[in-house]
């Protein structure tokens, strides 16, 4: 399969904000933004997507970069995995972000491959999405009619399907920062040591009486289980309230049988690496 | 056609492609057959070039990316005469058995020992996680690279 070319298409690689603006409100449903390119060439490989033109984003230096200020972090679409992994802010600030980082496929991927192309390709497993989704990140988006900024739990609306009109694309995602102690951390896991797409991932956010949790691969989007962070309002030690988080993640997703795992199994491990996670933030030995 | 200009191996060049072409398939168009074609889809790794410095898959960029970059592949950075330490310690450890993962582990090698020169087995796995070996159960390579690592230290002594 490898001597396949790839459907033809014609490059474009705009180098403003307004050149990318135009570019897409001009071939609307013809042209396909390209980040990293590590989930467009396979699917326009298999013939998925067969894009009249390619734009390449990389090339936009407005879209560069990782910035903080007062609010929290600005991350550019253009922006690698790699580059995440890299900052010490995010280790440091949003450690669930960091985390899924680093468990994002693997080290030479990840430096192609970007958060905004992650979260736009909208997989039900995305490693970022559930972290950013306990951090309360928010997508800035732009398009033919101006800027908006829509929060990640609206980003997302089925399988490979997001609230990106189309002429809008990602600019940058932002992180808030999260009250003084708080604590997060992403876990994935996967069938091999190395490279896999995760059976199931969960991300958790504690902040005193205040803890999230969201999940990838247990749904058709990346998904949060609010009714985790009541149960730690309520009565009894860390440890009980730990095992009724972990019995209340069956009823908040609904995973499918694939050809990595069946959703029985998918289920179990969800709630088992809940408790794991949470444990971990909560310094909860068992 | 497209065409572009392009460090290759320190050499500059002037490469001429067709938009949907990847970076895999004109490197070895002009010659550069230790980048391999194995998936082309993003896993198996043994098309890595060294990319500005980092490792990258050839198979997950189209060649029209690779303007004014700095590309390296496995043909620049030693010859059968005069290998380098990482080629050497390769071979010293039997960490190559049919060959085929062989370049993508040498340049992912390098691309760590250039930053990393004292790498803990975890930088090692981690670094070499893009890319698959179905021969030698990777030991031999683990240890290929710490093996690397003493020989570009001495080398530099």
């Amino acid at each position: 399969m490898t001597g396949v070319p790839l459907p033809e298409f014609d490059y474009m690689r705009p180098l403003t904000v307004d050149e990318l603006s135009a570019i897409l409100a001009k071939h609307k449903g013809e042209a396909r933004l390209m980040a990293g390119g590590t989930d467009l060439i396979p699917l326009m490989r298999e013939s998925v997507l067969r894009p009249k033109y390619v734009v390449d984003v990389k090339g936009v230096k407005e879209l560069h970069g990782i910035t903080t200020h007062d609010g929290g972090v600005t991350i550019g679409a253009a922006v690698t995995v790699n580059e995440i992994v890299e900052s010490e802010i995010i280790r440091k600030k949003f450690t669930a972000l960091w985390s899924a980082a680093k468990e994002l496929s693997d080290q030479t991927l990840r430096s192609r491959a970007t958060l905004a192309g992650n979260i736009c390709n909208a997989s039900p497993a995305a490693d970022s999405c559930p972290s950013l989704l306990v951090l309360g990140a928010e997508v800035e988006v732009v398009g033919a009619h101006g800027k908006r900024k829509i929060p990640i739990a609206e980003f997302f609306k089925g399988v490979k399907r997001t609230a990106l009109a189309q002429d809008e694309f990602v600019k940058a995602v932002h992180i808030p920062n999260q009250p003084a102690g708080a604590k997060s951390l992403y876990s994935k896991w996967k069938r091999s040591w190395g490279e896999d797409v995760a059976l199931v991932g969960v991300a958790a956010l504690v902040s005193g009486k205040k803890v999230r949790v969201a999940m990838s691969s247990v749904a058709p989007t990346p998904v949060l289980v609010p009714e985790i962070g009541n149960v730690f309002y309520g009565e009894g030690t860390l440890e009980e309230k730990i095992e009724k988080a972990a019995a209340c993640v069956p009823g908040g997703i609904c995973p499918i049988n694939d050809v990595r795992c069946q959703a029985e199994y998918r289920t179990h491990m969800a709630a088992v690496l809940t408790k794991r996670v949470l444990r971990e933030l909560l310094g909860v030995k068992k | 056609m497209m065409e572009i200009t392009c460090v290759i191996n320190g050499a500059a060049r002037k490469i001429a492609f067709e938009p949907n072409e990847k970076l895999l398939h004109v490197l070895r168009r002009e010659g550069y057959f230790g980048v391999k074609d194995g998936c082309c889809e993003g896993h198996c790794g043994t098309c890595t070039v060294l990319v500005n410095g980092r490792p990258v898959k050839s198979c997950m960029m189209f060649a029209a990316q690779a303007k004014g970059k700095e590309i390296v592949t496995i043909e620049g950075i030693g010859t059968v005469q005069k290998p380098h330490p990482i080629q050497r310690a390769f071979a010293e450890e039997g960490a190559v058995q049919c060959g085929f993962c062989t370049p993508g582990m040498i340049l992912s090698t390098k691309a760590l020992l250039d930053k990393t020169p004292n790498p803990t087995e975890d930088d090692v796995r981690n670094a070499l996680d893009g890319v698959l070996c179905r021969c030698t159960g990777y030991h031999r390579i683990l240890n290929a690279v710490q093996t690397s690592a003493k020989y570009l230290k001495e080398a530099k002594k």
